[in-house]
């Protein structure tokens, strides 16, 4: 075996993400092929595709929503989901590796029953074991981050979407996680409502916070990434720096992307 | 009627509170562990399970009680009338609860339950803190609704011996010879008791709206 080869194997601790060799397929469908990738701490990795290319699958293999059949992921150099001899996690230990990654969805998945404050504290109260007051003060920190400290005794069902997602990223903020997870956060909004949602997470970019961003907004990738990743058909066809990217790109399927996407 | 006749009257009424009151609490919570368990799907334990409930919903009640209390002596047990009462009644029950519980589950949002996971939260404390509530919330509708057919169906119990709301007048016209004043008592009564429910039951409607997102 060659000394690259080694190299690749070895577990790596520096990185907030590291995805080696994963494969996952839905009903004998390849939805990833032999991806690798990796996202350094600070990092922000925007992911772009067509629809059905896989992009969401990857985000949602990251945090284990999704098992993939082959391969490994490294959240902060710990392992997620599989075993290093390749068994499935006990469910308790599964949930503290996902602790350590925010997830933010299209459908902004909020809990209905609880207001929003109490969405944001639900988890850092019953799975870290902080007591209420302490959540409670770190939401209200989280809550005016993100522009909503004024609806916290609000109920998910009288907010609008723009609303709800800023809560929804408040809530993963609260776990204070390695990485966040951002699978198409603006696809179910109005347009009039991206914006505020998208100026949330630039802010959080500048302040350093690692994320990886499934998105269909050109702009604001181009903006906001580190690194952009094209994903077709399960493989990762292209991957470089944003500039490099949009205005130079290596392959003629992302320059036809590109210029569909202009 | 008379000071004693009221009395007893009370008296019916709060046996059959009591009565109702225990088997609605162990019907609602043995509903819920029995559907968690046809959820898990164990072989056999689950056919054994359908068969108990299609069982219990197709048994009267006034046959589940006096089979109960008529069979216990046979396997050596001695049941006080009361408790197999509140046996028939609750495993009647549950039956129905247990189904209402199975289906809050199976329609319970699986976005919601990712949005749990990906916190961070067990299987069992997204289970608790997460899906419980709203289960209670979207299932108090008919889990009233049967509450209000037990409380309904419990002058069956009287056939081994009990002596509830509607079985007390019997004695009371026995007595007086005045079927009819006692009769329409235990009616306003039956009434104010179903009464209370329907209003809890508009309560948790209110309630269930804002789950509607």
């Amino acid at each position: 075996m060659s000394e690259a080869g080694i190299e690749s194997r070895k577990a790596p601790t520096d990185a907030a993400v590291a995805i080696r060799n994963l494969s996952k397929s839905f009903d004998n469908v390849e939805v990833l092929r032999d991806v690798n990738l990796e996202v350094k701490k600070g990092d922000v990795v925007t992911i772009l595709g067509s629809s059905g290319s896989g992009k969401s699958t990857l985000l949602r293999c990251i945090n284990w929503l999704e098992q993939p059949e082959r391969g490994s992921i490294h959240i902060a150099g710990e392992r997620i989901g599989t075993t290093d001899d390749g068994r499935a996690m006990s469910v308790k230990a599964l949930a503290r590796v996902r602790a350590k990654t925010g997830m933010v969805f299209q459908g902004f998945n909020l809990w209905p029953h609880l207001n929003v404050l109490h969405n944001v504290t639900e988890a850092p109260i019953h799975v870290l074991g902080k007591s209420r007051h302490e959540a409670e003060a770190h939401a209200r920190e989280l809550l005016e981050k993100v522009g909503m400290s004024h609806k916290m005794d609000a109920y998910p069902n009288t907010l609008s979407g723009g609303q709800k997602q800023r809560v929804a990223i408040a809530r993963a903020l609260a776990m204070q996680p390695e990485v966040m997870l951002f699978d198409e956060p603006t696809s179910a909004l109005d347009p009039e409502l991206v914006g505020e949602v998208l100026g949330v997470i630039k802010d959080l970019s500048a302040e350093g916070y690692t994320m990886v961003i499934v998105t269909h907004e050109m702009a604001f990738s181009r903006a906001v990434s580190d690194q952009v990743v094209f994903l077709e058909k399960g493989l990762i066809i292209e991957q470089a720096d944003p500039e490099t990217f949009f205005t130079n790109p290596a392959t003629e399927r992302v320059q036809k992307f590109l210029e569909r996407h202009d | 009627m008379n000071a004693s006749a009221w009395h007893m009257l009370l008296e019916g009424a709060w046996t059959t509170l009591w009565i109702s009151g225990v088997s609605i609490a162990m019907g609602v919570t043995a509903g819920l562990v029995l559907a968690l368990i046809r959820i898990a799907k164990i072989p056999v334990v689950d056919q054994v399970l359908v068969l108990y409930i299609s069982l219990a919903r197709a048994t009267p009640l006034v046959t589940l009680a006096l089979f109960i209390f008529l069979s216990a002596p046979t396997f050596g047990i001695q049941l006080d009338r009361s408790v197999a009462g509140i046996l028939a009644l609750t495993l009647n029950t549950t039956a129905f609860n247990a189904e209402i519980w199975r289906s809050a589950f199976r329609n319970f949002s699986r976005e919601q339950r990712e949005a749990a996971m990906a916190t961070g939260m067990t299987p069992w404390i997204t289970f608790r803190r997460i899906m419980l509530p709203q289960m209670l919330i979207t299932s108090l509708p008919g889990l009233i609704n049967e509450m209000s057919f037990l409380i309904k169906g419990s002058p069956a119990i009287a056939v081994i011996g009990i002596v509830d709301l509607t079985r007390v007048t019997n004695r009371i016209s026995a007595v007086t010879y005045e079927p009819l004043p006692p009769i329409l008592v235990a009616c306003v009564l039956y009434m104010a008791i179903i009464g209370c429910l329907v209003w809890a039951q508009r309560v948790a409607e209110r309630r269930a709206n804002r789950l509607a997102v």
